[in-house]
């Protein structure tokens, strides 16, 4: 075809040469790199953040929050949307390993400080470490703020039930001061479990955040081995305890944190009730604390030990591991230093490749991509060793 | 592993590293370890794809911005991307057809329309729906069919192609090569509605039909329409995977997390690169998947090594778009929400002008890119669920004052905005059906790729700086030997098939040299050019 007639087509083709050399020769010779959507990205999403613990308070003979400020010389501390966790990178006894915490405070209140909130577990690896060694004054290193526990006016109701169990209380904690401060347009309604009166965390906080603001805030107590003194609720979150303190489950939004065993609990109770599962949103399942008694743990290798042959950064290792430990805490022990983050088998942050070998993982740590389950990949925070392994960190 | 302090050992020393693990650094790294060449592939992110890639929340599995693979073609008629895949570095990619090229739904301009795939087809259907329309599309798509395959010549050829066999088998590619998409089209004389139909493609390239080169309009619309679209099976991430595995069986390596903070130079040429663990690698050829932007910007070093003409080219062009995505996994089926075709295009008509200059504020874009995964695979999320993403485009400036405070609350404005006129368009309720939402900024596709200002679309093809004019400058633009381009910023421009053919081409170029430069040592009375 002709455009313009054959000639001016042509001049019009040559002319592409001298018009980009008129437009480079034009243009300044400085070259100006900043880019403000990586700015606000390190902002958003530091990749790595260093924290200075500034005041440690008591909340049950068992739980401390831990309450930070940026360490000198650090930026800002990155701000967060309640429910979301820092994943905490800690040297303990020379093994680096990393534990997923859920913020504790506001997000508002991330202007000047951060808070953890965390229980001693008899024998926790990390925990008697923290409570050993964390005092005021110490330098933390974390992750920035991760994960997808928080409420998205776009898919959850305005009037969001939490149902808490123990230490899963630190997210709504964050979610209530939230609502509290006038920050957020949620109502939530917390029906928050615990073993007895001493272990409620957040006890005198949460009652009078809600005494202030009854129409947007109500705490309901639950204790499961209640004293004689206890007036409140008893037993479990079931269906009928959660229908009773909601009136009506019909658009409302459920949130879950809590000990394994309660989400499978609760999400059947909420069934039950015909809640949509659109509409009940669970936190992070965790590390199990007994792999072996999962009933689809093959009882056979348990007490056994293995042998993990793995390949990473262009070095090779040989490295123990036992079979009711995940394999990211073989790695770990091994110094690797590999990176993880949400220990739940969600991110995908330490995904791996098996080159041979057998890894068990529960169908609730599974988050893995399709082609990476097609592929032998696996995700070795929430995997634990049948076989000796052969894998490949990329 | 080398740094700083300890001398390079051999095991640190490649034939080629490649810079970002994106389709480009992919297919490069691809193409050098399937020739024999070691080679080692640095990635920032822990995953291989940059954008070609995917996300989980729920029991849903996201695209992350891929809508449809042109020039894979079946399997009987082979495209290029299927042809280096399958044949020449043999990746086990497994692709699905996109049953239509796209479904319009502009209801101010009384547009409903499927517009399918099939050049015969496509010609039919818009004839049909706009009288007058048959005689000058057929000959419109004799001129994109003349263009395309002139291109392909060209790719094939070694060197610089042959103007004779141009001028005398593909006229048209050089009487238009000047030219914009608007100055070739209106010649034609097709009627407004007609074109309506035939511009929706634009939003691929994210210039208006005024200032976008014909020559990159005509290829993209010609290569879909005749070879149909294409996705891969287990998303784009099933694709990246199975390009890494690949470049792992054929003896060469790909380590993540792991950014590349400099690119050394010394007396004009790459000599290695260094991490941000201040590892060392040395090697002649180093290609970025990366923008010049980057490159000359930040990680030449020292930074007195970049030419002044480097920077001075690299500022005479112009960003691309970056995007703004909504996804949404849906309770219930398509049929159910009133879904009927994989990927729409809706708004209120194919003004491009008006489109592109609503890029750049921070209102929810009327002109909406839809997309519903089950359609092409009914498989991608469980029995009874809808994957459906609605994408906008963004000018690379606009998020720029856009801060910390109000991230969250201006995301989830524009994505409510978004979600509305989407339901509004399809007719149904999607609010009620949202399982799971994540949404998408520049700032997004900043952190997961490192893209310069979060930039998708490399940079816009006027046709000063079209495919065509940066071909034909490649060789006096090369301001540092030894360094190659791949990928969306590279000079064919943006896309999956584009960038995966740029990697090929870059990797190439690298094996010509280091063959020359293999065969000087071999025989050292030779002089040595590379």
């Amino acid at each position: 075809m002709e455009v313009h007639g054959f000639n001016e087509d042509m001049a019009r083709m040559f002319e592409l040469t001298t018009r980009r050399a008129e437009a480079i020769s034009r243009a300044p010779a400085a070259l100006d790199s900043t880019d403000p959507i990586n700015g606000l990205v390190r902002r958003l999403h530091a990749a790595e953040i260093r924290l200075v613990l500034k005041v440690v308070t008591e909340e049950t003979s068992t739980t401390r929050t831990y309450r930070f400020e940026p360490a000198p010389r650090s930026s800002g501390l990155p701000l967060f949307r309640a429910g979301q966790y820092l994943s905490l990178k800690v040297s303990v006894n020379g093994v680096k390993i990393t534990r997923p915490y859920s913020l504790s405070a506001a997000p508002f209140e991330a202007r000047s400080f951060y808070e953890l909130t965390i229980r001693r577990k008899d024998g926790g690896f990390l925990t008697e470490y923290i409570w050993k060694n964390w005092r005021e004054g110490i330098v933390v290193e974390a992750s920035g703020p991760h994960g997808t526990f928080y409420h998205d006016p776009l898919r959850d109701s305005g009037t969001v039930v939490a149902l808490a169990g123990g230490s899963g209380i630190t997210p709504f904690r964050s979610m209530i001061r939230e609502i509290a401060a006038g920050q957020s347009g949620v109502n939530m309604i917390l029906i928050y479990g615990s073993r007895c009166a001493d272990d409620i965390i957040f006890k005198n906080e949460l009652d009078l955040l809600a005494a202030q603001a009854p129409q947007k805030i109500r705490v309901i107590h639950v204790l499961s081995e209640p004293d004689n003194e206890w007036q409140g609720r008893t037993g479990f979150i079931d269906a009928a305890l959660i229908r009773e303190e909601t009136g009506s489950v019909n658009g409302k939004s459920f949130f879950i944190c809590g000990p394994p065993v309660m989400y499978t609990f609760c999400t059947d109770q909420l069934s039950s009730l015909a809640v949509p599962p659109r509409l009940i949103r669970r936190e992070l399942a965790g590390s199990v604390d007994d792999i072996s008694a999962d009933p689809g743990f093959p009882a056979a290798v348990k007490g056994k030990q293995f042998t993990i042959r793995v390949r990473y950064r262009g070095k090779s290792m040989i490295l123990p591991a036992a079979a009711t430990e995940t394999v990211l805490t073989a790695l770990e022990k091994g110094s690797l230093e590999p990176e993880s983050q949400c220990r739940s088998g969600e991110c995908g942050f330490c995904r791996a490749l098996v080159l041979s070998g057998e890894v068990f993982f529960r169908p609730e740590g599974d988050g893995r991509r399709a082609a990476d389950r097609k592929c032998g990949f696996f995700h070795p925070c929430s995997s634990y060793p049948l076989t000796d392994l052969e894998l490949l960190i990329p | 592993m080398g740094n700083n302090n300890t001398p390079l050992t051999d095991s640190d020393v490649y034939d080629a590293i490649v810079v970002g693990a994106g389709l480009g650094g992919l297919s490069a790294a691809l193409k050098l370890a399937n020739e024999g060449a070691r080679v080692l592939l640095l990635e920032q992110h822990n995953l291989p794809g940059g954008f070609a890639t995917s996300f989980v929340r729920g029991r849903f599995e996201f695209e992350v911005s891929l809508h449809e693979l042109s020039d894979v073609g079946p399997p009987d008629k082979k495209g290029a991307v299927r042809r280096f895949l399958e044949d020449e570095v043999k990746v086990d990619a497994s692709f699905l057809p996109v049953p239509e090229a796209y479904h319009l739904i502009f209801p101010g301009e009384g547009i409903n329309i499927k517009i399918p795939f099939g050049v015969d087809n496509f010609i039919n259907t818009i004839a049909e729906a706009v009288p007058g329309s048959r005689e000058p599309l057929t000959r419109y798509m004799t001129v994109c069919q003349e263009v395309a395959r002139a291109l392909s010549f060209i790719g094939s050829a070694k060197g610089p192609p042959d103007m004779g066999v141009l001028m005398e088998k593909y006229p048209s590619f050089i009487t238009t090569a000047g030219y914009t998409v608007e100055e070739v089209t209106k010649t034609f004389n097709l009627p407004s509605k007609a074109l309506q139909m035939i511009y929706p493609y634009w939003c691929y390239l994210g210039v208006p039909v005024s200032r976008i080169s014909f020559t990159i309009f005509a290829v993209m619309l010609y290569s879909y329409i005749s070879k149909g679209a294409y996705i891969p099976q287990y998303t784009s991430h099933g694709l990246t995977t199975a390009m890494d595995r690949r470049i792992r069986e054929l003896g060469s390596e790909t380590r993540y997390n792991t950014r590349v903070e400099k690119i050394l130079v010394e007396n004009g040429r790459t000599i290695g690169v260094e991490t941000h663990r201040g590892e060392r690698f040395k090697t002649p050829f180093v290609i970025a998947n990366l923008s010049p932007h980057l490159v000359y910007g930040t990680l030449i070093h020292p930074h007195s090594a970049v030419p002044e003409a480097a920077k001075k080219t690299t500022n005479a062009r112009k960003l691309g778009t970056s995007a703004f995505v909504v996804y949404l996994g849906l309770d219930r089926p398509p049929e159910a929400l009133n879904i009927e075709s994989y990927g729409y295009f809706i708004g209120p008509g194919m003004d491009t002008e008006k489109a592109y200059t609503n890029f750049f504020n921070l209102d929810p874009q009327e002109m909406q890119a839809v997309i519903c995964l089950n359609k092409a695979n009914p498989d991608c999320s469980p029995p009874g669920t809808t994957i459906l993403s609605s994408t906008t485009l963004l000018g690379p400036e606009v998020w720029n004052n856009v801060t910390a405070e109000n991230y969250v609350q201006t995301k989830n404005r524009i994505a409510k905005g978004i979600v509305e006129q989407m339901s509004r368009y399809l007719n149904t309720p999607l609010a009620e059906h949202i399982e799971e939402i994540e949404i998408a900024t520049p700032q997004t596709f900043a952190r997961y790729t490192g893209a310069f200002k979060g930039v998708m679309y490399g940079y816009e093809q006027d046709p000063w700086d079209s495919v065509v004019a940066r071909s034909v400058a490649e060789s006096a633009e090369k301001y540092i030997k030894g360094l190659e381009f791949a990928g969306g910023f590279a000079s064919m421009g943006h896309g999956y098939a584009p960038s995966m053919i740029s990697g090929r081409a870059a990797a190439a170029s690298v094996l010509h040299k280091l063959r020359q430069l293999h065969a000087a040592q071999a025989q050292p009375e030779k002089r040595r050019d590379e």
